[in-house]
């Protein structure tokens, strides 16, 4: 074996000069340059079925907090829901499951881990299998895939569960105790304080992003997510609910099955938005009508290693190609999305046109027009199905549910759309983004094209 | 133009000095790393297509196989380079088991590198990874000179086409030495690249012209009167040039394969000197060879467990 290593080690020199071989000290050829896979449009893995897919991916409605359909529902039974859609519509044995990771937010950390322990009994599955939560703020749920990618990756087990829940009306945003004053002399601590709304209107007048233009984001959210709705697009990806509401008049209780989103408004109008005050600078742009709706919700996302999911049969809906967590200035939190995305995707070895479809989370119009126009999107790429200004924001479900929404749609678009990005910003200036590719996309392993002609020239020269 | 898949990678391919259509492939399992090595003696097959090529013989070996050439005094002998460090004699007209014909074992590392004596065609050199250089004779059980200054991997080691008694070789320590055997040390050194050196060969028409081959991803011409600066600099590779053939009919044409996949034709005179690229190895290229009987005819293997032959001009998967 010391004999194969020592090979290794002399044939690696060929590929990845040592500095010492290098007067100059900088190697001609460096070793990430190559984990990018040379950006060609497909990785090593697909061929060695190693790399993690995702089977399935379902969610609850999204319910207006307070007001909505899941006002009087305990939390736990929304990601009970989604747990089970899992295991019913796939036949998933659940004794296979190695973990699941639940991303979430608001709820007090040791009380929401033990409610999503018990909602996994609750969907059915044995006590075998555990379960953590993580929060990263608003990219809880996609962090959840995340982990669950790279546990798979790193071998800790095959097949895994990435979930998002929140219920915003069960647990609102608030600060518990008192406040260090050592953050009155730091700014950036002091900063991650400020509400989020207050980073929005930083963003519009740091970038120039002009009230007009919001509303106008959140009217064709809103236009997008009521067609996709009366087409029926999200019948696929919501997992109905059925719960009981209250009457806040009566105090009635009736029992109701809820399977649609219920905080779009199709009517919504520049002239109906252009009325509202805004709310948190009295000479700002922000107003509740072009911000992310406080919602509750729940999402999950069934990740497992490729031939895995070949040796059971189970459908490949997506790739799961790469992710990118970023920090930015917590003032301007909401331009983290401008540079997560361009991390995930580089490190997918993709560039920003590769990308067929985005799912960017828009906490506040501001923000999403301003990253639009930062990466230089194309509209019709972007959020087609709407986005949370007309679904919700429930934290940490918008991640699971992004996965979701983004897999169905790259399935009904077919094979033009290979690849997806799924993105948020993260309150406290943070961004994540994360790069998927259609199930059936995959090159096999070709040999190279015939070569039409020579045009004289080594490839150094062209490019 | 004929394709012959390999179990194993592939890692040097020679025409026979004697025969058309004969070629000898040298292949080793898992990339060279760790496995078992074969060595296929290979017939084109005329005017039969894609599928032109048929298996002679095949003779295995415990340890893979990196290099190999023919003997230039016997059609049906060739010598191959283990990587056990042993360097193996095959009779191809013998079968399997009464082969190897001989086996010498002195190399402490692996064997890189083999080359025939095409003047005298009495001897043969190999170079290891021990950092030395081995002469040997079919007659003797020993070697008859060790030639021990390189202070890294010697890759490459080629005869002289004019001089009975010069050889270069290419090396790690990122210098190639030219030697003449009737001297007791070599007789010049030149530090022709930065990096490390993996192949070198000498121009078939002008005795005091060689090409070398670097981790650098480029390839140099030099005149070895005046070595300070290099005839020319082929740069186009995207990686290391692992091998390097001097046309056996063109005085300033030459082929190199590469780390990047792709087989390379450059005629180093000329103002563009990529003449052509042939990307049809979907893993590192790195052996490659010329017939000296065919003009144009060209050979390729790589790791990708294919054995390419085709007419220069043409497509190697057409």
């Amino acid at each position: 074996m010391e004999k194969a290593i020592d090979r290794q080690r002399v044939l690696l020199q060929h590929l990845r000069p040592s500095p010492s071989s290098s007067p100059n000290g900088s190697p001609l050829i460096s070793a990430s340059v190559c984990a990018a896979g040379d950006s060609a449009a497909y990785q090593r893995n697909s061929c060695f079925g190693d790399d993690v897919v995702v089977v399935a991916a379902y969610r609850t409605a999204i319910c207006k907090s307070k007001r909505g359909g899941f006002k009087d529902t305990y939390p736990e039974e929304l990601l009970t829901a989604v747990l089970k859609a899992l295991l019913d519509k796939t036949n998933l044995n659940p004794n296979d499951v190695g973990d699941i990771v639940v991303g979430t937010v608001l709820a007090p950390g040791a009380q929401r881990a033990t409610e999503c322990r018990m909602a996994a009994f609750y969907a059915g599955f044995p006590e075998t299998v555990p379960v953590r939560t993580v929060n990263r703020q608003c990219s809880s749920g996609l962090q959840a895939v995340a982990d669950v990618a790279a546990s798979i990756k790193a071998g800790f087990y095959n097949i895994g569960i990435g979930a998002g829940l929140e219920s915003m009306t069960t647990n609102s945003m608030s600060w518990d105790g008192s406040i260090n004053p050592k953050v009155n002399v730091f700014q950036q601590a002091q900063n991650c304080l400020l509400p989020m709304g207050i980073t929005s209107e930083n963003v519009a007048h740091r970038y120039g992003v002009t009230r007009q233009e919001q509303d106008q984001a959140a009217v064709n959210s809103h236009r997008k997510a009521a067609a996709a709705t009366a087409a029926g697009k999200f019948k696929e990806e919501i997992i109905p609910v059925t719960t009981k509401v209250v009457d806040p008049k009566t105090g009635e209780e009736k029992q109701v099955t809820i399977s649609v989103d219920d905080g779009i408004r199709p009517e919504t109008s520049i002239s109906s938005l252009s009325k509202l005050k805004p709310v948190f600078k009295k000479d700002g742009s922000t107003t509740a009508g072009n911000s992310s709706q406080v919602s509750d919700g729940a999402g999950a996302v069934l990740l497992m290693r490729r031939d895995v999911a070949m040796r059971k049969g189970f459908p490949i809906l997506g790739v799961f190609r790469s992710f990118a967590a970023v920090g930015v200035d917590p003032a301007v939190m909401g331009v983290g999305p401008a540079v997560a995305i361009p991390a995930a995707v580089k490190s997918a070895g993709l560039q920003i046109e590769d990308i067929d479809l985005f799912e960017i989370n828009e906490a506040f119009a501001s923000q999403f027009v301003y990253c639009c126009k930062k990466l230089e999107l194309d509209a019709a790429k972007v959020n087609v199905n709407g986005g949370a200004i007309a679904l919700g924001h429930p934290l940490g479900a918008t991640g699971a549910r992004s996965v979701s929404t983004l897999l169905n749609e790259m399935k009904r678009r077919g094979k033009d759309c290979r690849f997806g990005v799924i993105s948020m910003c993260i309150g406290t200036g943070m961004g994540a983004a994360a790069v998927f590719e259609r199930g059936d996309a995959t090159d096999g392993l070709t040999n190279a094209r015939r070569m039409q002609s020579h045009n004289l020239l080594s490839k150094d020269a062209i490019s | 133009m004929p394709v012959f898949k390999t179990p194993f990678s592939g890692y040097a391919v020679r025409f026979s000095p004697f025969y058309e259509g004969r070629l000898l492939v040298a292949t080793s399992q898992n990339f060279g790393i760790l496995g078992n090595g074969r060595l296929h003696v290979l017939d084109l097959l005329p005017s039969a297509g894609a599928a032109g090529i048929s298996e002679v013989a095949a003779f295995d070996t415990a340890d893979g196989v990196y290099d190999c050439c023919w003997s230039e005094s016997h059609d049906s002998l060739a010598v191959s380079a283990v990587a056990d460090g042993s360097l193996k004699l095959w009779d191809a007209s013998l079968p399997p088991s009464a082969n190897p014909v001989r086996s010498f074992r002195e190399h402490s590392r692996e064997a890189h590198s083999v080359d025939w004596n095409p003047v005298r065609r009495d001897s043969f050199l190999s170079a290891s990874w021990d950092d030395s250089l081995k002469l040997w004779t079919l007659d003797r059980p020993a070697s008859l000179r060790t030639f021990r200054e390189h202070s890294y991997c010697v890759y490459s080691v080629v005869w002289s086409p004019r001089h009975a008694d010069v050889f270069a070789s290419a090396s790690g320590d990122r210098t190639v030495r030219v030697w003449d055997v009737r001297e007791p040390v070599s007789t010049l050194v030149i530090p022709a690249h930065d990096h490390e050196i993996l192949s070198c060969d000498w121009n078939k028409y002008d005795e005091c012209c060689l090409a070398t081959a670097s981790v650098d991803k480029t390839i140099r011409v030099w005149d070895i009167r005046a070595t300070r600066a290099p005839l020319a600099n082929l740069a186009g590779h995207g990686y290391a040039v692992r091998r390097i053939r001097f046309s056996p009919h063109r005085e300033s044409v030459l082929l190199s394969c590469s780390y990047d996949m792709t087989v390379c034709m450059w005629d180093y005179r000329a103002e563009d000197a990529l003449i052509a690229r042939y990307d049809h190895h979907t893993e590192f290229a790195v052996g490659i060879d010329m017939s000296v009987l065919v003009e144009g005819l060209i050979a390729s293997t790589g790791w990708d467990e294919f054995v390419y032959v085709w007419q220069h001009g043409t497509d190697p998967r057409a």
